[in-house]
């Protein structure tokens, strides 16, 4: 057994004895019923299952919830599907998700969703140039599987959030700051 | 006579059986271990007791759990049967992956069993000049001497870094239903030891 103290989408939960052998997503979906977070491949390869860490120092990157322990994000602070939405209002990826109609079934979407979230969020730290943008997307999204097929839509809609808001996420180039 | 008959028959069955078994046991327990240094002494000529003895050593480099993390390309493999990792993850520049998908996010400190994930502080893939896929036993020996292609270590090092390194080690408590190198970390160092000793001689082939 380990305790297990961790916050998640900002609030403090633990500390609590969890088995060693508890993966996080059993912890989400089992211990806390937050279902948000999905069971998918079970082997780390859909991310279906993938939440947000953040880090002391303000960086963000996804994790898959299937093959790791509960045990192993003591201490850490996370984001789940579950975060997203601020008083009752969808976050502009979300919007954007539904506008596109970039989801079918939903399964992969929470993935889907904490995925481009990083992205918006290492972007407006390390903006890029707009040339560089599609591949930028398309290699922070691959590694996500949409049974559905839905990874267009899912790329135009993160890409829609990014120029709507250009001037946060995207960096003046030499010829001229085209952002389009 | 006849009833003696009777008894004997199924006793030497059974005697058969049981040598057959024992057999079976003990070659494949020979198939994981590694021969010592001392049973090449036969040899006299030292070249080929040195070339003999990381033939030996050779039967862990070569071995899944240590070339799937050696590749040839920027893909790691898993598996006795070396198939490419699945999810599908990169080398990067820094051999721990590429931005979104980094080793460590899902190899922990350790190994995680229920999720069949194998782990270690360090889990990282070898440099591409490390790489030991698809190459003879003379190739890797010939590389693994050259500072230039073994992460600068001398040949002592090198022996530090096969009997001790505790990510080497991994090789032998891989976890969860994983064969793990054939003998002992420790018997690896010693063969490494052994051949340093005798010349560092490669393997022709």
């Amino acid at each position: 057994m380990t305790t297990l103290s961790l916050t998640i989408n900002g609030r403090a939960h633990g500390p609590m004895e969890v088995r060693d052998d508890l993966t996080m997503n059993d912890f989400l979906r089992e211990k806390l019923g937050m279902t948000g977070t999905k069971f998918g491949c079970g082997a780390a390869q859909c991310l279906s299952c993938a939440v947000i860490v953040d880090n002391a120092d303000g960086t963000s990157y996804t994790s898959p919830t299937c093959v790791v322990s509960a045990a192993s994000f003591n201490g850490k602070e996370i984001r789940t599907v579950e975060g997203h939405a601020k008083n009752g209002e969808l976050s502009a990826l979300q919007k954007a998700f539904i506008d596109h109609f970039a989801f079918q079934c939903g399964y992969c979407t929470a993935g889907f969703l904490n995925e481009g979230q990083v992205l918006l969020e290492r972007l407006a730290k390390k903006p890029v140039s707009r040339a560089d943008l599609e591949k930028t997307i398309a290699e922070a999204l691959d590694s996500h599987l949409c049974r559905c097929t839905g990874y267009i839509k899912y790329h135009e809609a993160v890409r829609d959030v990014i120029l709507a808001d250009a001037s946060r996420y995207l960096r003046v180039t030499d010829s001229g700051g085209d952002r389009r | 006579m006849k009833s003696q008959m009777r008894i004997k028959f199924p006793v030497a069955v059974v005697a058969l059986l049981t040598s057959m078994l024992t057999a079976y046991a003990v070659s494949s327990v020979q198939s994981d271990s590694l021969a010592t240094p001392e049973s090449f002494t036969s040899t006299a000529d030292t070249e080929a007791r040195s070339a003999a003895i990381f033939a030996e050593l050779g039967k862990v480099l070569t071995h899944p759990r240590c070339v799937n993390c050696h590749p040839a390309g920027d893909r790691p493999h898993q598996g006795e049967l070396g198939r490419l990792h699945q999810p599908p993850v990169e080398r990067g520049a820094d051999g721990l992956g590429l931005a979104a998908m980094r080793c460590p996010i899902c190899h922990q400190q350790a190994n995680f069993d229920p999720g069949r994930v194998p782990g270690h502080p360090e889990w990282h893939l070898a440099p591409r000049g490390m790489a030991w896929e698809g190459k003879t036993l003379g190739e890797i020996c010939a590389q693994i001497k050259d500072r230039e292609r073994n992460g600068g270590r001398s040949l002592e090092e090198l022996v530090h870094h096969i009997g001790t390194d505790s990510l080497v080690g991994w090789a032998w408590a891989p976890g969860f239903d994983r064969r793990p190198a054939p003998g002992t970390q420790k018997e690896a160092g010693t063969l490494a030891e052994a051949w340093v000793k005798t010349g560092a001689v490669c393997p022709t082939r």
